[in-house]
């Protein structure tokens, strides 16, 4: 089981705030879309034979008290110990996401060795990396339409079609509703699944 | 006399080099910022999409100008067989809006990921070598080259790596030549690897075509080369040795750069009367 890093702007975030305005030139009639949050998530994996409480009270200090992950200023985070992380990853209220990894390596090499000489962190092993898009849509009937705001902003298919995940270059998820850690650490560390043209 | 426009979109930083490259091989270059009428755009015989960071790069290098009105008019006047180049971010753009390679109209067939070069993450800012092949934009894009020369040109770029998911669409790319400029070692055989190989672009891409051969995405900077002072001095074979031979001679060093041939090419394709020596 891995700990998990969630950090995001507090600040304005410029990026969400100009994917939300292009979103609403793309959506169907009838679904609007309030809000997008866009944040990092850091996978900390431990060494085979070790578990990640070996190196979560130093690691969680070391995000605590250095700016190596998080600027306080400007970044606010969630750490979730592996014992203590629940189940699942539920999305916000009112929410629900894409998560995009690479297609290629999802593994930080550069960011693991980084830590290291900074914080060395007896039992970690590898450090995995992906984008959380949280959206706030909503459908005529005043559900959250997610099916089809997905495919008008997830994936890009088509010039008028898709936005936040080029597919020829990453893989993604959709997270509407609590989906198990399990799954979430299986989807970032197998190999991306095929593409499958739309 | 063939007029270009250079699409500025915020973000954009390499406009003014653009029109004076163009301009340097008799083409009438005119800078037409992205919320101007779409419909202005039709008064152009080509277009020059220019490097920078478009929207600051946000979601993806290209993603948000790909949806812009302009990219779209752009897109249909293509159509028509006028020629369009897209350097750096420009190229970005023109991915994401699905003009490269374009094999399936409206559709996005590829992408511009992160670099992948072993311990170099990141943004790789450097010269290097390209050759051109002999697919459908030779005509258009490369036509003022020899046959097998190897051309050096500036890269600054994080996310330069033409790569696609579909092996359908790779083999119409390497069976139909639309890779048609690759990065290549001094010798001119193909990039095996970093320095060569800056990006781990799939087929050594540099610059991808449509299959109509009037559409180049391309990575490197000419416009950054188009003069001979560009060159580095201390840059090995025949260009630096011009380079070099220049020294202390300002008409030299104003002269004909190796990232000329693009503007030369694209000028003998529209038609103008290309003036040699000195660029300005």
């Amino acid at each position: 089981m891995s700990a998990v890093l969630l950090t995001r702007l507090k600040i304005s975030d410029l990026t969400a705030l100009t994917a939300l305005d292009a979103a609403r030139g793309l959506l169907p009639e009838g679904i609007a879309i309030a809000r997008i949050v866009r944040e990092e998530l850091y996978l900390f994996e431990p060494e085979p034979g070790a578990a990640a409480a070996a190196f979560e009270a130093p690691l969680a200090n070391a995000i605590e008290s250095s700016n190596f992950f998080v600027n306080p200023n400007k970044e606010r985070y969630r750490f979730l110990r592996a014992a203590e992380r629940g189940d699942s990853l539920e999305p916000p209220d009112g929410a629900w996401g894409i998560l995009a990894r690479p297609r290629g390596e999802t593994r930080d090499e550069g960011l693991l060795v980084r830590l290291g000489r900074e914080h060395p962190l007896a039992g970690l092993g590898a450090i995995r990396r992906a984008r959380l898009w949280w959206l706030w849509t909503k459908g005529p009937g005043g559900d959250p339409a997610a099916r089809s705001s997905y495919e008008a902003l997830g994936p890009v298919s088509g010039t008028r079609r898709g936005l936040l995940v080029n597919p020829h270059a990453e893989a993604s998820l959709t997270i509407e509703r609590a989906v198990p850690w399990r799954e979430l650490e299986a989807f970032l560390a197998d190999p991306a699944p095929a593409y499958r043209a739309a | 006399m063939a007029r270009v426009a250079v699409l500025q979109i915020p973000g954009v930083n390499c406009e003014y080099e653009s029109v004076r490259a163009l301009e340097a091989v008799g083409i009438e270059a005119a800078i037409v910022r992205f919320n101007e009428p779409a419909s202005v755009l039709s008064e152009f015989d080509a277009y020059l999409l220019p490097g920078g960071f478009a929207f600051q790069d946000r979601i993806r290098a290209g993603a948000v100008a790909a949806k812009l009105p302009a990219v779209e008019r752009i897109a249909r006047e293509s159509e028509s067989g006028k020629p369009v180049v897209g350097i750096c971010n420009g190229a970005q753009v023109l991915v994401e809006a699905g003009l490269v390679p374009g094999l399936r109209p409206g559709r996005v067939e590829a992408a511009l990921a992160p670099n992948r070069a072993p311990r170099r993450p990141g943004y790789l800012c450097r010269w290097i070598r390209v050759r051109a092949g002999e697919g459908p934009g030779r005509g258009t894009f490369t036509s003022a080259l020899a046959a097998g020369e190897v051309v050096p040109l500036p890269i600054a770029h994080g996310e330069g790596r033409f790569e696609t998911a579909d092996p359908d669409v790779r083999a119409a790319i390497e069976g139909e030549g639309l890779a048609l400029l690759r990065y290549v070692a001094a010798d001119g055989a193909p990039a095996r690897a970093y320095p060569d190989d800056p990006n781990g672009s799939m087929l050594q891409a540099a610059g991808l075509t449509n299959r109509a051969g009037n559409v180049l995405a391309l990575m490197p900077h000419p416009e950054r080369a188009a003069q001979l002072k560009h060159v580095p001095l201390d840059w090995p074979g025949p260009w630096g040795d011009r380079r070099r031979a220049a020294a202390g001679r300002f008409d030299a060093l104003e002269g004909p750069g190796p990232g000329r041939f693009l503007f030369e090419s694209l000028a003998r394709r529209l038609g103008a009367a290309v003036p040699s020596g000195a660029i300005r």
